[in-house]
């Protein structure tokens, strides 16, 4: 089986050698212009700490999380329509959590010392000590889920156990990162106690972006190469979730612009109605990147269809990455305790150094993905022929 | 052990900047790195438009945001220094959480675009792991304190001149500098105020004239609601920061 993955081959040799040279010349770039420039080469600031590379971050490891909590579907929740997307769900969510990390390490200060200072500072108040322990954790959860299913072991007790452990961890880690954001009560834009809940579901929906997309690219975008039971779920219950999740991001999306737009404090309306309504690049991903491809899943007929929901993933992953920008950098735009001085919001755009990070990270995704199409059977399911009538039951439970 | 706390007359300041001056020399920051600094605010339209002024240190809180958020510990709270925030740059990541985490925003990176130009570190480079070298640097460096001239890559901000005041002797009320015996240890920015609006003493001894300043004249800290409990104390008429809002220049 799993005949049809074009990674196998010489187009995802391809692949690899393409994504390969633009994550070493973007990494290069980047390296030289933090050796001769220092952190001037970014734009990041004084003014705006926290500028594209920490939201990329926050990007990748959050739609890891996403296809971690994806996972659980089969893994923890016993789904089995849903088994032969869990091994290509858990593979992306460990190399695109690596990526994300890689970034990171890219834009802190000292990175090395990050490795003993967090330890050794114990620091349990702050929530960033927590995210290290946390991500740690899911990572090596990741990893050991996916040595199980290496070894085919999907139903025993400790399979079962890791991957409840591993959605465990998932969902401290990524709930826990919504609260570096949303502790912070002196940036009001950003304080919120409800905040993982909105991670999560940016995060799901990013996370399945992802999932189909590399799906279909794993099998040159041609449905009808892909293993039957993974046909069946890709036209039945996936895109209805995918839906889903799509109406429920765009809900607690529109709900956070009318509280901030309704507020009176500068420091949330006018991130909205000045900041990020005014820019045009919001515009075209809250409609295009979430609005459209939820219209176009709502649809029975088209949901259905390969291109669309290539379109749709593509839309999607494009949209987020956007959404989490905008929030990461309108949390800093208006000046901190500086009241009538300043003039106005602060205008921050990522440097060329910062683009390529994002570069970079995106790069290092493809080329971990090749290898793990190429060296694994990412396709691999324990229900290669599930009966209809078993497959149905299991979808109605997914809905509930 | 003392708490050193700050007292600000706002009836007294005259704006006129030469705190965030001597601040700047006496630490070696680079221009636009203002540990020290006046903000201006206008407000109102005429004819009952004001001008309002008020210099801002690091308000060295007790309960202080950026200290909980800090991952490594390396921005904490000592106090067997006074209560002193200081940066330990040895242990500092540069992941900049406590910038996002202080109210007043007065921690600074450094490591960045030149706050003003032409860019310093340029035209004296760095040695020794220091983010610049200039020609003239304070005889003090204490990187577990942040004290001395900023490496790369770590957060910086005001110490209360800790250099100075942790040579006074033990169990002084007030650091004034109109007395001979203390002056050497009052902190620059208080040292060089012309019409002497800054005061500087321990809020723990109930004689000190930083106390009896807050009490009679009725001090108030800034944006209290944050909950951070700022020793600095600000006195006089026109204590608050009107709220931002987006002006055309014209
Ligand atoms: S003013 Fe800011 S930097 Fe200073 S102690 Fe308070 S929170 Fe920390
Ligand atoms: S930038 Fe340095 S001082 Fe600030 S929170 Fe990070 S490690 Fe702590």
């Amino acid at each position: 089986m799993n005949d049809g993955n074009v990674m196998k081959g010489g187009a995802g040799t391809g692949l690899l050698v393409i994504s390969l040279l633009v994550m070493v010349a973007s990494f290069g770039y980047a390296a030289s212009s933090l050796a001769t420039h220092g952190h001037a080469a970014f734009n990041a600031s004084s003014n705006v700490p926290w500028g594209q590379p920490i939201s990329t971050y926050l990007y990748f490891a959050l739609a890891s999380s996403g296809l971690g909590l994806l996972a659980a579907i089969p893994l923890v929740f016993r789904v089995k329509a849903y088994y032969p997307i869990a091994k290509r769900c858990i593979f992306l969510a460990f190399i695109v959590l690596v990526s994300g990390m890689a970034v990171l390490a890219m834009e802190l200060g000292h990175t090395f010392r990050m490795l003993w200072a967090i330890p050794f500072g114990m620091q349990v108040q702050s929530a960033m000590f927590w995210m290290g322990v946390l991500y740690l954790l899911d990572l090596l959860f990741l990893m050991w889920k996916f040595q199980r299913l290496e070894g085919k072991d999907w139903d025993s007790k400790a399979a079962r156990q890791i991957g409840i452990a591993s959605f465990l961890g998932v969902l401290l880690a990524s709930g826990n990162l919504a609260l570096i954001f949303g502790m912070m009560s002196m940036r009001p834009f950003w304080f919120d106690g409800s905040l993982p809940i909105y991670f999560y579901l940016t995060g799901i929906a990013s996370g399945m972006a992802a999932l189909v997309f590399y799906t279909y690219l794993a099998y040159g975008f041609k449905r009808e190469a892909m293993p039957e039971p993974l046909q069946r779920l890709l036209t039945g219950n996936l895109p209805v979730l995918f839906a889903a999740l799509l109406g429920v991001t765009l809900l607690f999306v529109l709900v956070r612009m009318v509280t901030g737009l309704y507020s009176n404090m500068p420091e949330v309306s006018l991130v909205w109605s000045d900041y990020i309504l005014a820019s045009p690049v919001y515009h075209l991903s809250l409609w295009g990147g979430l609005l459209l491809p939820f219209l176009l899943l709502l649809s029975p007929n088209l949901r259905v269809q390969s291109g669309v929901q290539v379109l749709c993933s593509v839309l999607v992953f494009a949209g987020l990455f956007a959404e989490r920008y905008f929030f990461v950098v309108g949390g800093q735009v208006i000046p901190l305790f500086k009241g009538t001085w300043a003039w106005d919001i602060i205008h921050y755009t990522p440097s060329a150094a910062e683009w390529s990070l994002t570069f970079m990270g995106a790069a290092m995704i493809f080329v971990l993905y090749v290898l793990g199409e190429k060296y694994f059977n990412l396709s691999d399911s324990p229900v290669t022929t599930a009966a209809p009538e078993t497959s149905r039951a299991a979808t109605a439970g997914a809905g509930a | 052990m003392a708490k050193w706390g700050m007292v600000i007359d706002l009836d007294k300041c005259t704006g006129c900047q030469a705190c965030t001056t001597a601040c700047g020399m006496e630490n070696n920051t680079l221009p636009g790195e203002n540990w020290q600094d006046v903000l201006f605010y206008s407000e109102g339209e005429y004819p009952s438009g004001q001008m309002k002024w008020l210099p801002r240190p690091c308000m060295q809180c007790e309960d202080p945001s950026c200290v909980h958020v800090c991952p490594t510990r390396a921005t904490y709270k000592d106090m067997n220094a006074g209560g002193i925030v200081f940066v330990d740059w040895n242990k500092c990541i540069g992941c900049k959480y406590c910038m996002i985490a202080c109210p007043y925003g007065v921690r600074f990176y450094a490591d960045e675009k030149p706050l003003v130009e032409p860019d310093l570190k340029n035209i004296f480079p760095g040695e020794n792991g220091q983010l610049w070298s200039p020609p003239y640097q304070g005889p003090d460096e204490d990187w577990r304190r942040g004290i001395g001239v900023q490496p790369k890559g770590v957060v910086s901000k005001c110490t209360f001149c800790y250099h100075r005041v942790s040579k006074a002797p033990e169990g002084v009320a007030d650091l004034d500098e109109d007395d001979p015996e203390l002056v050497e240890f009052v902190p620059a920015c208080v040292r060089t105020c012309p019409p002497k609006a800054r005061y500087f003493g321990d809020l723990d001894n109930p004689q000190s004239n930083v106390n009896r300043l807050i009490g009679n004249k009725r001090g108030v800290r800034l944006r209290d609601e944050t909950g951070n409990r700022p020793q600095v104390y600000y006195l006089g008429a026109g204590a608050g920061v009107p709220a931002f809002q987006r002006r055309e220049r014209s």
